[in-house]
């Protein structure tokens, strides 16, 4: 094949393609407009009975053609769902996203849809109305098409399919298995022609029933018109076409009775957990032409970022700071303290608009007129002005831990959606600054961020890397508590708490938004009976330090001296809850970081009180040295001493080890709520 | 499951954002503006926000077309008043947004910016249930960095929608106080405005005045200051001034009507869905034959209402006048959904097939949604709903039906539409009804349980509790729900620390109860649910219904107390008790009888060896002014000390 045809064909002209697939020897599992009369019954639903609807078959296709003077990803989906219960009526309810940029737009074509419902014995099928099909722009770059199908009941069928050419052949349409309600049989099928070269990524938690690749032959007919070219060397070209015959890989991925995806605590973003495979181009490869990478490596994202006028771009241009940074860096010459007046000067001049980026949203000179701007804006103004300081800072691009987990092995400039700031301090040490958090101090990576693997982009491309996104900050809590019971059994008490680490940042946003009264109303709320006539709060603005609270409480006890008392003291300072309700989880616990909680009670007693009996002490390790609890109690002169402390030494856990953690949380809570028994001395 | 007139629940939006807005960017002027020095200390306490100046303008061009103009200038003290830094104007079909400006200025009223037009972001306002609706919105935000600092926006909305008039709230939630703010209203000749005042202080409404052949009408606000809501208290918006406006004449998309009355409305919306109530001859014949031979003129109602939940689903489309006029009825009988209108037209006419006459009525649903003002006759509704009057009963009775929902029991109108009043659409004009109300006797809680413990303190227990009335509202959705989505949700919702859920099941009451009900069962294992500490073991009997003590409040009440929720609560609790355990000490029973509540808790141990807990709380409908609110804090401390009450058993073999 000549270079003319190929520029032709990937240039102008005026061509029509056709696209004959040679090879497609498995059959379909699942034809439009035939379903299976036993379908419109219950018997063949019993084990799904609590679902409020089953996924029958979900089945999608993608080849490409050739139109129009390119090649377009054609998408065939054909789903037929089985409606089990009131609730799942929304399942008749489906939208199509298309894509759309500049003057080119993914098309819907073909939509057409059954209801099927038993009546009198009888299956009664009936149409999808034009008139129950909606647009709706919800962003710029996506139009939604919205339908309903017709007279859906509890136990109705209703099956849909639809086509979508896509111009965007970046954008190869990826593929979900699962779903909140259970699916009985997923297939996706993608034929490649090897043009065009993709990376693939399949994630989840549930096997593969089927995964096949296979080798033939397709055929496009390449059709252009005659074109003249003006001026020396131009001329009339004739229209013609010819017939290319690439070789495709046909292939074929199934899933079997996958489970409904439930949302459980402590996950990073459901769309990580759920089966599925995603397509990336990495690459084309036209006929009598090199091989040419798209996404390419890694190493070439590096490159592109630093070329990029909004990123690499504004990295050096930190030179109108110089005036606010000057006197900031006379007052000390301790490089992490200058650090951290750099990223105090930058949180103060920008506020966050919360949105994410990779990218300035033009520049951050810009973004500091405006003191308002995404998280790309805020910290690259960081980076800019950390370097107009002297320091060596460079960009961090990561994923958010709502974006999704990163893969090392895509290079995708995609699945980046966040930057911060890492800085090489003399000494060799290394620090990761974000300025995005209004009370996070200089140090702590905002949670969202805490996500595994991040990419440091150096100057000289080739020295970029990967590093691990490790907080060094925890879920820090510790409590100091001196309790005084009279002989009524009413309890008062002088906290002293502190809360470290992330535990400090949310506690300070939530001082923030409530107001120190508001909080403390919160607080005695949550506690019942209790009355606090006291209260100091500490370091609210030394974000280093652990938020501290200082205050009294008092709650009453009976109406006459007892005999007897019995003493809860960690009922109000412990957990109250197991997160974990489900007995198993297929997917990890992803805390983010570490746990510590610290609570200490030294308790007073009313005077002429002994103890009778007093809980056992007790220490508990997770597999591994997963996590600690240490649990004691020990008699003073003047009173007790109760201890109780529990670490979580990991921010992950694996599925295997969540019944392990569901049990030391649940014997954790029972040894907390073990109580004291006091006695009058006689 | 809300089945909204969205044009009409966002006009409400519109206003309440539009209520609190004001003032104008200045131009090039560098005269500073809204410096924080010049705010009355007054105005700052409590407050994370003041309402600089706010002008809002509405004109009556004409019968068919309004203009509402709004310019509003906010001073935001801290973090808290942030969301006054954004804003939404909302537009549609109906709507259009002439101008949005803006702009934000230092504590010391100097300007640091103008809002540009890239600045605005528009939306889709799509709510989220709707499969098509017209609604969007433009947005912007002047967020600064650093506090205090002031931001100013200014939009203009021209209506072709005159159904609605604007509303004037200035002072809408709590901690926001108020410099000035004015509305002003300027209606043509001919056209007389209708207006109700609440709450304004003296001299805040001032004498109407001629321009020309136009009336304008205006009132002024200074110096309000920042109001905090409390528990059990009337909203913000109910204490603080308001002037609520309305058409007498208008006319929507060529549809005229008079609004000087409930009649008048009703009218005008009978009219808009008039004729739209045929259906197809075989369905007409196919409802005869449903109620052929049913005497029962509630059974009769009851087939066809059975027929339209087992037939329909709820789709909502709101383009344009599709906001107030229904689909045909034919429509929905070939597709098998509709909206709150079409469904309830739809229903009107498969009764009106079986001989059966029903009328349709406007209501404002939503279980946080207040009456209506009854007084003020006005576009207030957002839902409708269906009303059969019962013709061979003594007394008079009526069936209330909701057509939108494919689950709601025969007959009942629970937290989204009972306890208002509702318009009645007649042909000669309906009038106001009130929608049926439960009390403390229908939405009760009934649960039996079982304990049983063992020596180390380990548990299982069987659990039935029936919700009936407006406890049933809450549980309502529950049966449809995945297996383990329910077991989230009563996981979510069990006072308990560590348990394990065996068994879930559910038991709904017979379609013909009085009020609908659900009876949940559960079988659970509770590890570690009475430890033993040395030779003791502690247990509170009252496992579950634990009533919490209202937050502690700082200073004097200020506001009535409304306790509008009445309940009942029961539950009989059979503890188990291994044969090394004997009870040392079994609480007191408590009994207390007051006009807030009554209480009872005893604890029997019964001669077969088992332990019989019963508690019974009975909290009825009431209101009371803010010096009884000391007398109620303290029955409810009494009643939460009652129910954490502890028992103690003593090992025997110790």
């Amino acid at each position: 094949m000549s270079t003319l045809l190929l520029r032709r064909w990937l240039l102008a002209g005026i061509c029509s393609g056709a696209s004959i697939s040679l090879a497609q020897a498995q059959a379909d599992p699942i034809r439009f407009g035939k379903i299976d009369e036993r379908d419109l019954t219950s018997q063949n639903f019993l084990a799904d009975s609590a679902a409020p609807a089953v996924v029958l078959c979900d089945f999608g296709r993608s080849r490409f053609d050739y139109a129009e003077g390119g090649f377009r990803v054609i998408f065939e989906r054909v789903t037929r769902v089985k409606i089990l219960k009131k609730s799942g009526y929304d399942y008749a309810t489906v939208q199509v996203p298309l894509y759309h940029k500049a003057n080119r737009e993914e098309k819907l074509t073909g939509l057409k849809g059954f209801t099927y419902n038993l009546v009198n014995g009888q299956v009664v099928k009936e149409k999808l109305n034009a008139d129950a099909i909606f647009r709706e722009e919800s962003s710029p770059n996506v139009s939604v098409r919205k339908f309903t199908l017709p007279n859906v009941r509890v136990g109705s069928v209703v099956e849909y399919a639809y086509t979508v050419a896509s111009e965007f052949v970046f954008n190869f349409q990826d593929w979900t298995f699962q779903s909140d309600v259970p699916v009985r049989w997923s297939e996706y099928r993608a034929a490649i022609p090897e043009y065009f070269d993709y990376n693939m990524l399949m994630q989840g938690y549930e096997p593969l029933e089927v995964q096949e690749k296979a080798d033939a032959v397709t055929q496009y007919t390449i059709r252009w018109s005659s074109t003249l070219t003006p001026g020396v060397g131009g001329g009339r070209e004739s229209g013609g076409s010819e017939v290319v015959t690439p070789r495709v890989t046909n292939y074929r991925w199934a899933m079997k009775d996958v489970p409904a995806l439930r949302e459980e605590p402590y996950m990073t973003t459901t769309a990580d957990y759920l089966s599925k495979i995603d397509f990336e181009l990495a690459g084309t490869k036209w006929p009598n032409e090199a091989y040419k990478p798209v996404a390419g490596s890694w190493t070439k994202i590096d490159e592109e970022l630093l070329n990029d006028d909004n990123f690499g771009g504004q990295l050096n241009r930190g030179g109108f700071l110089k005036e606010q940074l000057t006197p900031l860096l006379a007052n000390t010459t301790d490089p992490a303290a200058r650090v951290a007046a750099i990223h105090d000067l930058v949180r103060r001049s920008v506020r966050h608009n919360g949105n994410n980026g990779v990218v300035a949203g033009s520049s951050i000179r810009r973004a500091y007129d405006q003191k308002s701007g995404s998280a790309a804006d805020v910290n690259l103004l960081l980076i800019a002005a950390l370097r107009e300081a002297g320091f060596t800072a460079n960009p961090v691009v990561l994923s958010t831990r709502g974006h999704g987990r990163l893969q090392t092995n895509v290079p995708l400039s995609s699945r980046f959606n966040y930057v911060l700031a890492h800085v090489a301090l003399p000494g060799g040490k290394e620090m990761l600054v974000d300025a995005t958090e209004e009370l996070a101090p200089c140090g702590l990576l905002p949670y969202h961020c805490l996500n595994g693997t991040a990419r440091l982009i150096l100057p000289r491309g080739q020295e970029s890397r990967w590093i691990e996104l490790a907080p060094n900050d925890r879920f820090l809590s510790y409590r100091q508590i001196n309790l005084t019971v009279d002989e009524k059994g009413g309890v008062s008490g002088k906290v002293h708490q502190e809360h470290g680490g992330y535990l400090a940042l949310m506690q300070r946003e939530k001082l923030r938004k409530l107001g120190e009264k508001k909080y403390i109303e919160e607080l005695a709320t949550n506690h019942e009976g209790w009355n606090i006539p006291q209260y100091t709060f500490k370091e609210r603005d030394a974000l280093h330090k652990p938020l501290t609270l200082d205050y009294e409480f008092a709650s009453a006890g009976g109406e006459a001296p007892a005999g007897t008392i019995y003493l809860n003291p960690l009922r109000d300072f412990g957990t109250d809850k197991n997160p974990f309700l489900h007995e198993n989880r297929r997917f990890p616990v992803d805390f983010g970081a570490k746990f510590d909680e610290t609570v200490m009670v030294s308790l007073t007693l009313p005077a002429g009180y002994e103890p009778e009996e007093l809980p056992k002490g007790l220490v508990m390790e997770l597999p591994e040295g997963g996590g600690r609890f240490t649990y004691g109690v020990q008699q003073g002169p003047l009173g007790l001493q109760i201890v109780s402390r529990m670490s979580l030494s990991r921010p992950v856990y694996s599925a295997e080890e969540y019944a392990y953690l569901r049990e030391f949380f649940a014997r954790m809570m029972a040894k907390q709520s073990e109580q004291l028994v006091l006695k009058k001395k006689v | 499951m809300a089945a909204l007139l969205s044009s009409s629940s966002f006009r409400v939006l519109l206003l309440v954002l539009a209520a609190a807005a004001a003032p104008r960017p200045a131009g090039a002027g560098p005269a500073p503006r809204y410096a924080v020095a010049d705010l009355p200390a007054a105005l700052r306490e409590n407050a994370h926000a003041v309402v600089r100046q706010q002008q809002e303008a509405l004109v009556v061009k004409s019968v068919g077309r309004t203009v509402e103009t709004t310019r509003r200038a906010v001073t935001i003290l801290d973090e808290a008043g942030s969301r006054w830094a954004s804003e939404l104007v909302y537009y549609s079909s109906l709507n259009t947004i002439s101008y949005f400006r803006g702009a934000v200025y230092d504590a010391t009223g100097r300007q640091l910016r103008q809002l540009r037009s890239q600045d605005i972001r528009d939306i889709s306002l799509s709510d989220g249930f709707s499969l098509a609706t017209d609604a969007r919105g433009r947005v912007a935000d002047l967020s600064q960095p650093t506090y205090p600092y002031t931001v100013e926006f200014e939009y203009e909305v021209v209506s072709a929608n005159p159904l609605f008039y604007s509303t004037w709230r200035p002072q809408p939630v709590e901690q926001l106080s108020v410099e000035q703010a004015s509305f002003r209203v300027t209606m043509p000749a001919g056209l007389a405005l209708r207006y109700q005042e609440r709450q304004l202080p003296a001299g805040a409404a001032q004498a109407k005045t001629t321009q020309g052949t136009q009336e304008v009408y205006a009132w002024e606000v200074r110096n309000l200051p920042a109001l905090e809501e409390e528990p059990d208290g009337p909203a913000v918006g109910e204490r603080t001034p308001s002037v609520y406006t309305a058409p007498s004449e208008f006319e929507v998309q060529g549809h005229a009507g008079q609004l000087r009355s409930w009649e008048d409305l009703s009218r005008w919306t009978y009219e808009l869905n008039a004729g739209r109530a045929d259906l197809p001859p075989a369905l007409v014949a196919g409802m005869q034959a449903l109620v052929q031979g049913e005497t029962d003129e509630r059974a009769r109602i009851r087939k066809v209402y059975k027929f339209l939940q087992a037939n329909t689903r709820y789709i909502s489309v709101q383009l344009g006048l599709g906001g107030w006029q229904t689909f045909p009825a034919s429509a929905v009988a070939a597709n098998g959904y509709g909206d709150c209108k079409a469904l309830t037209n739809y229903c009107q006419a498969l009764l009106g097939a079986a001989g059966i006459r029903a009328h349709a009525a406007l209501v404002r649903a939503g279980s946080d949604e207040q009456d209506i003002r009854t007084a003020f006759p006005s576009s207030q509704f957002n839902h409708v709903v269906l009303c059969v009057p019962l013709t061979q009963q003594a007394p008079a009775d009526t069936v209330w039906l909701e057509c939108t929902s494919q689950t709601n029991p025969f007959g009942y109108m629970g937290g989204f539409t009972g306890n208002r009043h509702a318009l009645l659409l007649l042909p000669e004009g309906g009038r106001l009804i009130p929608t049926p109300r439960y009390g403390a006797a229908e939405n009760r809680r009934e649960r039996h349980a079982d304990v049983f413990l063992d020596a180390s303190g380990n548990a299982t227990a069987t659990l039935r509790t029936l919700r009936t009335g407006l406890e049933y509202d809450g549980v309502a959705g529950l049966p449809g729900l995945e297996l383990s989505e329910q077991k989230k949700y009563i996981g979510n919702r069990l006072a308990l620390p560590n348990f394990t859920l065996n068994k879930v099941s559910f038991q709904p009451l017979a379609p013909t109860a009085a009020v609908p009900g659900l009876t949940e069962t559960l079988a659970l294992t509770l590890p570690g649910l009475a430890p033993p500490s040395g030779r003791r073991v502690f247990l509170t009997p009252n496992l579950l219904s634990r009533l919490p003590v209202p937050a502690a409040s700082v200073g004097a009440r200020q506001s009535e107390v409304r306790l509008d929720y009445a309940f009942t609560q029961l539950d009989t609790i059979q503890l188990h008790l291994p044969a090394s355990l004997r009870p040392e000490q079994l609480p007191a029973p408590v009994q207390l009888t007051t006009a807030f509540g009554t209480y009872s808790s005893q604890l029997q141990a019964l001669p077969d060896g088992t332990l019989r807990y019963i508690r019974r709380l009975e909290m009825p409908r009431t209101r009371f002014s803010a010096s009884e609110y000391p007398a109620y804090l303290e029955f409810r401390r009494k009643v939460s000390a009652a129910d954490k009450a502890q028992l103690v058993l003593l090992k025997t073999d110790a």
